[in-house]
């Protein structure tokens, strides 16, 4: 009894169960099987039309159990993938139905998918055209016609409604993407670039997947070894060659007024996006404005320089527009710019009646963010800030980027081996309790050994759930060492300890034998990290996962819970 | 029981026990027989196990450099090329194999079936057709998927570039003769003398060496998981050299040779350990086909193997020989 009042008490001892509880919150393990949840919603579709609310692609920072999970559809329980395809494929062009998610009900309409095709006939239509006569300075409103081209509608099928779903996360323990599936691309850029260029292209890659409804996605520039510049993108989930196009090609912006095209991507159209705080604005007070319903608004704006040719073509593009007027002061024309990256529009925006046939070329480029407080409005523009300057820039990419690998796991790969590396995991550790138990023939040893194992990988894959980084097939091996190396330093104290009982020499105290085992310890846990450093520079990061999950796994293994091991040691084989 | 016949019981075992003299005297010429093991008086001799092995070690590399112009068989992670595995079940992997080597008669195409615990549940076709060659990897990919008809999430795709991964073979080689170097920095920080250190580093190259000639010799080919296990090997070949000197240098009590046998026992429980973790490990990976894991393991195995002869008999008997000598020159 006063043994175990004495663990119990044991200031290192209760430093492991700390973390061990801490751990278990942050894996947070959940048992329900049931739902499926949402990888990402396509921007556009159905799903982001729904009722009442739209639903939403999850924030990339969301924890793995913090994910919408879908439960069910029209009241049907929903419990895995090919459940919720199979239901959402029953609905014809029109219909509502339901999904009901564990947050929220939604309503959602099945859109039809539309062809549209050019006519040769055109519309003629009237428009109110102002001009100011400069002699007299009047202002004079004629209708004029125009002509516009039709474009034929024509129905050939339903819209996927646009939500991409995957099995119910079990724990916050992000999956990589061995064990999940997805494809991982490692970019090359054909020539050295800068910083501020790397961010460019970064951003713009992301957008451009976002543009195709892919929205779990990591992009990040990496370095290996001999300075070489790598991008790597991973995305989760299985995807289509679609995508790994899509990296390469350099991406075709255009900016269109109505059907003509003013500017494309590339440095001949656009000259300059000004990201630098002189030309472009962000004021979180004087903009920010709050609506009656308690929305704030924060205005934006940045400029851009054209080339005098796109200058000249917006200028012939918007000679005829009218004017929409405004009670604000503030008069758009009827047309707006359209921003299309890749064929699809992703952006619209007023055109201010100053700029009516007028060929300048230092335009200014002005929005707002939207949020309920103004902290967060404040955010939100500037990160529409942020994508509107991408999106202009994009197309204009500094380099080529080439393929250096491509690496695509399918699901059902992954499912697979996420079972059995957990057997494998189990089993191993059950290997090594049994030669422990046969050489030592002492549960008090082997017991604490097992739960110091046990408890080393609990703290583990409770810092990978806390830093957010993914367990794939490396780390799991990285697992595998560090409990290895662990179990190595056990014995170590072990031997230590029992030792010195045997020669009877009690004259050397607890603390000196201890001193002399975590002499011992300390030492190969140095050399165990020095020899892993190398790798977590070496071919752009794709080792990192490894060495950081072996280097965390033995710190945690030498600070938190070796000592504990060494102190119920003490405590139970003391007399 | 009652009371009373536990009180016997009790009494009954303070009683002093007799002992067999024969038995007894025999325990103790057995306990004098291990000081007179071959271990202990021809640990010099010994000695020349590990650096044979280590010479033979480096000629089979020097063999395979000499062929083949690398000193290891580089895997497709470094050479670049295309692997493609498709979970199906079904699928026959000769018929598969012959037709591809037939559409690509240029370029080497193996095909092997991927299993879960035995059970075959599709099937891995490798070739040697790199990133580079966008072209080709099109086709080869289009023909395969036209053989199998794979359905959505059934296709696992790894198409490597050989300049990424001349790249990388490169960085892990450098990777690993710094991981070496710091080694050496960390262990010669712990012990201040040079030949104890020198030991420890000599047994890590050593295994390093005899694990990469083995590998030669079985024609196995590394990757970059395989790499990374060498780097693992150090961590783990540096444990027990680690406890062998800090015991044999710093502990006072007994004799080095006593030290040595003492660390012994330890050293290898942690040894065979390891091991029993790793064989676990290395079966589940092969019955389910898991490639990195099976070579990490493969070839941690063999190296845990290589360390006990370069630990027990190299390092160790380098360790007892410089003692006896510094014992020697304390006393003159």
């Amino acid at each position: 009894m006063n043994k175990i009042k004495k663990i119990f008490t044991n200031k290192r001892i209760l430093i492991l169960l700390a973390f061990l509880i801490i751990s278990v919150i942050l894996i947070q393990p959940g048992f329900s099987e049931q739902g499926v949840a949402i990888r990402s919603v396509q921007k556009d579709s159905a799903a982001a039309q729904a009722f009442p609310t739209p639903i939403l692609s999850p924030p990339q920072t969301t924890k793995p159990m913090g994910r919408e999970v879908i439960l069910s559809v029209n009241d049907q329980p929903i419990n895995t993938i090919k459940e919720y395809y199979d239901s959402i494929e029953q609905f014809q062009i029109n219909d509502t139905f339901t999904i009901k998610t564990n947050k929220k009900t939604y309503f959602i309409t099945i859109n039809p998918l539309i062809n549209l095709t050019l006519t040769n006939e055109t519309e003629t239509t009237l428009i109110n055209r102002t001009t100011v006569n400069e002699t007299t300075n009047e202002t004079i409103t004629e209708e004029i016609e125009t002509e516009k081209p039709v474009y034929k509608e024509e129905i050939i099928g339903k819209q996927d409604i646009g939500i991409t779903v995957y099995d119910r996360p079990t724990s916050n323990v992000k999956k990589g993407l061995d064990l999940e599936g997805g494809t991982r691309v490692l970019l090359k850029p054909q020539e050295e670039i800068n910083d501020e260029d790397m961010d460019i292209i970064v951003e713009n890659i992301k957008q451009r997947l976002n543009v195709f409804g892919v929205s779990d996605i990591t992009v990040r520039p990496t370095r290996d070894f001999f300075g070489n510049q790598f991008i790597s993108v991973e995305i989760a989930g299985t995807n289509e060659d679609q995508i790994k196009e899509l990296l390469t090609q350099q991406g075709e912006f255009q900016a269109k007024i109505g059907q003509i095209t003013v500017f494309e991507g590339g440095n001949k159209d656009i000259l300059n996006v000004c990201r630098t705080s002189q030309c472009s604005f962000i004021d979180p007070i004087n903009t920010c404005q709050q609506t009656t319903d308690g929305t704030y608004f924060c205005g934006f704006w940045f400029q851009i320089t054209l080339s005098q040719i796109a200058a000249e073509r917006q200028a012939d593009a918007t000679r005829d527009l009218g004017i929409i007027p405004s009670s604000s002061g503030q008069n758009y024309l009827t047309e707006n710019l359209s921003l299309i990256l890749d064929g699809e529009k992703v952006d619209e925006l007023s055109i201010s009646s100053g700029l009516k046939g007028l060929a300048t070329t230092q335009i200014r480029i002005s929005g707002s963010g939207q949020g309920t407080s103004q902290k967060s409005a404040s955010e939100n523009a500037k990160e529409e800030m942020k994508r509107l300057q991408t999106l202009l820039i994009t197309g204009s990419l500094p380099v080529k980027l080439e393929i250096a690998n491509v690496n695509t796991v399918s699901a059902i790969l992954g499912k697979d081996f996420t079972k059995t590396a957990m057997n494998t995991g189990l089993l191993a550790i059950l290997a090594v309790i049994i030669v422990v138990a046969i050489r030592y023939r002492e549960p008090r040893i082997s017991i604490p050994m097992a739960i110091t194992m046990l408890s080393e990988v609990i703290i583990l894959l409770g810092f990978a759930a806390f830093i957010g980084w993914n367990i794939d097939i490396v780390a799991i091996a990285a697992i595998i060492i560090a409990v290895g190396s662990g179990v190595d330093d056990q014995i170590v104290i072990t031997d230590e300890t029992l030792g010195r009982r045997k020669n009877k020499d009690e004259t050397i105290d607890w603390k000196a034998r201890m001193k002399r085992a975590f002499f011992i310890i300390m030492a190969a846990y140095f050399t165990l990290v020095v020899a892993m450093i190398p790798l977590m520079f070496a071919g752009a990061g794709l080792l990192m996962g490894f060495a950081i999950t072996t280097i965390a796994g033995v710190t945690i293994g030498v600070l938190i819970t070796r000592p504990a091991f060494a102190a119920i040691l003490e405590i139970l084989l003391e007399k | 029981m009652n009371r009373r016949e536990k009180r016997q019981k009790r009494f009954l075992k303070k009683q002093p026990k007799i002992v067999d003299v024969q038995t007894e005297t025999k325990k103790i010429e057995k306990e004098k027989d291990t000081s007179n093991s071959f271990y202990y008086k021809h640990y010099k001799k010994l000695l020349i196990i590990p650096f044979v092995m280590l010479l033979f070690g480096i000629m089979i590399i020097g063999i395979n450099i000499a062929t083949t112009g690398d000193f290891i068989t580089k895997g497709i992670s470094f050479t670049g090329g295309t692997e493609l595995i498709i979970t199906k079940q079904g699928l026959n992997a000769k018929t598969i194999e012959q037709k591809l080597q037939q559409e690509f008669p240029l370029n080497d195409v193996i095909v092997r079936e991927t299993t879960s615990f035995g059970q075959i549940t599709g099937i891995t076709i490798e070739s040697n057709i790199i990133q580079e060659n966008q072209e080709q990897v099109k086709k080869f990919t289009n023909k395969v998927k036209e053989l199998t008809n794979p359905s959505q999430g059934e296709l696992t795709e790894n198409i490597l570039g050989a300049k990424m991964g001349e790249s990388f073979f490169q960085q892990l080689m450098v990777g690993i003769l710094i991981a070496l170097l710091f080694m050496g920095i960390v262990v010669f920080l712990y012990f201040r003398t040079i030949i104890p250190s020198a030991a420890v580093i000599l047994a890590a190259i050593s295994d390093i060496i005899v694990t990469i000639a083995i590998t030669d010799l079985f024609g196995m080919k590394i990757g970059v998981a395989g790499i990374t296990a060498l780097l693992m090997l150090i961590g783990y070949s540096v444990d027990t050299d680690i406890l062998l000197s800090s015991r044999v240098l710093k502990n006072k009590e007994g004799t080095v040779y006593k030290r040595t046998i003492d660390s012994m026992k330890t050293g290898i429980t942690m040894t065979v350990t390891t091991m029993a973790a790793i064989i676990v490990t290395l079966i589940m990976a092969h019955l389910n086909s898991i490639g990195e894991l099976t070579e990490i393991m493969t070839i941690i195995l063999i190296g845990l193997l290589v360390d006990l002869i370069n630990t027990w008999l190299q390092n160790a008997s380098i360790l007892r020989w410089y003692m006896e000598r510094k014992e020697k020159n304390e006393q003159n």
